[in-house]
């Protein structure tokens, strides 16, 4: 705390090349910096304390050198286990595609991590995210809006991070997309809360991954050319291989869409013309490995009643036209009025689709009034997948998101 | 940013009259002391004069000593090597015990033997009394840590090792973190086997030291070249050996005066830091290491204190250093009745050599905030 800013940030490094720059951006803007290395569970480790990610590890601690600030490793792998990787396997279980690293980032890296880095005495917590976030005073004076995301931009030096936004409760905090819209990682960040955003920084949110890349390399971290993370961080091989080996798997009927959907209601044995290895293995809008003949073939449904794989041959039975939100979360902390006219997106990848939210109440299994949102698509959506987050935008913010809990009514 | 080293128990610097002595061990006298030339003769003598110097300090005999690489080898070696020397058999531990000797036991009782655990009282200490009601016919080894590496209570040995003698029993005492710091007699105390460490008592790492009572029949965990009377083949590191030595021979003449200041010290760091509201001193009041401080404060977590204070200069630790990269609470602190938000709430603080009265004063400003500054934060959700 010997510096022009006087602020205190721990970084939340992980070896590669994002957090790694957001880490050297902090301590050139003048951030009293530490780097903290989180220890994930991963399945497979072949003895006690030895861990996984040793070789990330190491290259976290590197660049902490490089940097020039102190680095700790914390170990995270007990609360890792219960509240990501189970719950993503009990999610699988009911039979939904869930989206792990939404719950890591709430409970863990904003969670368990903010507690840590203030107790460490920090200010704030950084991570790599492609994301930015800007504050917006109650009391009526805009003290950076969303035109004034723009002015954020970085100078090339010197490196200043945006405004220091002070956690004080008379702000609030908007949470918008990066400004790389390939790499854009919002999607992943719906779930934070106002008394999380607070805290948080994402220092390479203003650049592209390009220019974050070209940084390191300027910056000569050994970390400039780490390739992308892929897949689940916590599997060992395929996500398949991990759930074969956690979850009871059963192999059943592959069945037509348009035998399941007999006419005036007769029910009929309908027809099996391949066999499934167990639904958990299943997407829909899966196309590849049904080992069917005459495809392709989409999976449509999964029907874990009868333990039947429902397939079709027409891409339109995929298309949905609503679907039901569960475990809503608003950025804001307050819930729009609804209902309202938003962007969203229903997996990580897929485009941006113009929708009305609604609220609406419904029955749950035991059955109590529920309150859930309904959103209808200006146009029909492919592969609409229960579990998977499904988050709101406007223009450039992100509002809130969801769980997606079912998919409801075919075009 | 000045650096304060307050972690002693985890290891210390080599003291600079050490290395002194180790100079010549790299180029000059390099030999192997097994070789038979002028250079092998060199090295043997030091190696012999080494072992003469660290039998003194325990009252042994220099042929009783065998050197390790590690207090974790000899304490390996002392467990199994008995174990193995009598086929099968029953051993008492303590359950404040380092890791090296959990785990050795553990691994025994994976292969055939029955292992009991010792319970301690809130201090951390054992009663010889349960010891004695715990040795059956089959016992054939008993393994008790002389003072602890995390909270610093000093074991009843002497009485120990008179039961052991009386029932017949090995009685085997890691005293990695006593070693030349408190008087031991081997003799007097009736210790049958016993670890030391030379990285503890400002000696380099690498170098070790198992003492064993002649007439005790153990098994070698390593086969090879003969070296150590065939209980540990490898060819020796002399040079730290002549380290340990030096560094034991130190302590013999300064031992006194030096754990005067420390112990001053250490009263001092214990009074003002229980000033603290909702601090606890962990370990024995008394009977204590004369270097160790170990407290816990209610709502804090230990972590975030060694996190915190590294961030201020300051160098000490949790517990143990060899069980901080796992988030389980330490087996010692739960031995001593603590729940398990208790023992992560807990800081060792060791003193040593280089420790002044300045440093404890400046810890002294700087952990009452930090702790008052955690609190503060302690109920974020």
């Amino acid at each position: 705390m010997k510096n022009g800013i006087n602020k205190k940030a721990v970084v939340a490094m992980s070896g590669g090349v994002d957090s790694s720059v957001a880490a050297a951006l902090l301590k050139r803007s003048g951030f009293d910096v530490a780097g903290v290395f989180i220890k994930f569970w991963k399945d497979g480790k072949s003895a006690e304390n030895s861990c996984c990610s040793v070789e990330s590890e190491k290259m976290a601690r590197l660049v902490a050198k490089k940097i020039g600030i102190p680095f700790y490793v914390i170990n995270a792998e007990k609360e890792f286990k219960k509240k990501v990787v189970d719950y993503f396997l009990s999610e699988y279980k009911k039979g939904n595609t869930p989206n792990p690293c939404v719950v890591c980032n709430k409970e863990i890296k904003f969670g368990i991590l903010i507690e840590k880095a203030l107790k460490m005495g920090a200010d704030y917590i950084a991570t790599g995210h492609y994301a930015r976030i800007s504050s917006l005073s109650l009391r009526g004076r805009s003290e950076a809006t969303d035109e004034a995301i723009q002015s954020y931009r970085l100078p090339r030096r010197p490196y200043r991070i945006f405004d220091l936004r002070a956690p004080r409760n008379d702000i609030y905090f908007k949470l918008h997309k990066g400004k790389d819209k390939e790499k854009d990682q919002s999607y992943f960040l719906w779930q934070l809360r106002q008394n999380q955003l607070k805290h948080v920084l994402f220092p390479v949110g203003n650049y592209t991954k390009p220019e974050v890349r070209e940084l390191a390399e300027k910056f000569d971290l050994p970390s400039a050319e780490t390739p992308e993370s892929q897949e689940v961080c916590f599997v060992q091989n395929s996500t398949n291989e991990f759930l074969k080996k956690y979850l009871k798997t059963k192999p059943g009927k592959i069945i037509e869409l348009k035998d399941v959907r007999h006419p005036a209601g007769r029910r009929t044995s309908p027809k099996a013309f391949g066999q499934h290895q167990g639904l958990h293995f299943y997407t829909i809008g899966q196309r590849k490995g049904l080992e069917i003949p005459q495809g392709p073939w989409y999976v449509v449904a999964k029907d874990f009643k009868n333990n039947n794989l429902i397939v079709s041959k027409d891409e339109k039975d995929l298309m949905q036209k609503e679907l039901i939100a569960k475990n809503v979360n608003w950025i804001s902390g307050k819930e729009l009025k609804l209902p309202i006219k938003i962007e969203v997106k229903i997996r990580y990848r897929s485009n941006l689709a113009d929708a009305v939210l609604y609220s609406k109440y419904t029955l749950n299994s035991a059955g109590a009034k529920i309150r859930v949102y309904k959103i209808v698509f200006d146009k029909p959506q492919k592969a609409v997948t229960s579990g998977q987050s499904v988050v709101f935008y406007k223009g450039k913010e992100l509002l809130g998101g969801g769980v997606i809990f079912y998919r409801v009514k075919r075009v | 940013m000045k650096r304060i080293y307050l972690d002693y128990a985890a290891t210390t610097p080599v003291d600079p009259r050490v290395s002194k002595t180790m100079e010549p061990f790299l180029s000059e006298n390099f030999g192997n002391t097994m070789s038979l030339h002028s250079f092998g003769q060199e090295a043997k003598i030091v190696l012999e004069e080494s072992r003469e110097k660290l039998a003194g300090v325990i009252n042994a005999n220099p042929n009783e000593i065998i050197f390790t690489s590690s207090a974790t080898e000899s304490n390996n070696l002392a467990l199994k090597g008995s174990a193995l020397a009598s086929k099968k058999g029953h051993i008492i531990i303590s359950s404040i015990e380092h890791h090296c000797v959990v785990e050795s036991a553990k691994w025994l009782a994976k292969n055939g033997f029955e292992i009991t655990e010792i319970s301690v009282d809130k201090f951390g200490k054992v009663n010889p009394e349960d010891i004695k009601k715990a040795i059956t016919e089959k016992t054939i080894l008993v393994s008790v840590i002389h003072a602890s590496n995390e909270i610093g209570t000093i074991q009843p040995i002497t009485e120990i090792g008179k039961i052991c003698k009386e029932k017949n029993v090995l009685f085997h005492t890691d005293a990695s973190q006593s070693f030349g710091k408190i008087l031991i007699d081997v003799k007097k105390m009736n210790i049958d086997l016993l670890t030391a460490s030379s990285h503890k008592i400002y000696g380099p790492k690498g170098a070790g030291l198992l003492y064993i009572r002649e007439g005790i029949n153990i098994a070698p965990l390593l086969h090879g070249g003969g070296q150590e009377n065939g209980l540990r083949s490898s060819t020796v590191n002399v040079g730290a050996i002549a380290g340990f030595a030096a560094a034991a021979e130190i302590y013999k003449k300064e031992g006194k005066k030096e754990n005067q200041k420390l112990i001053k010290l250490r009263d001092k760091l214990i009074k003002e830091l229980l000033k603290i509201k909702g601090s606890h001193l962990n370990g024995d009041p008394k009977k204590r290491l004369p270097n160790n401080v170990n407290v816990r404060f209610d709502f804090v977590e230990g972590e975030s204190l060694v996190i915190q204070l590294d961030m201020h200069g300051i160098a000490c630790s949790t517990g143990s250093a060899c069980s901080s990269a796992t988030l389980e609470p330490s087996h010692v602190l739960l031995a001593t009745g603590l729940k398990p938000e208790q023992a992560h709430g807990s800081l060792r603080i060791t003193l040593g050599r280089w420790t002044t009265e300045k440093d404890i004063n400046y810890l002294l400003k700087v952990l009452p905030k930090i702790v008052k500054k955690i609190r503060e934060i302690s109920p974020f959700k």
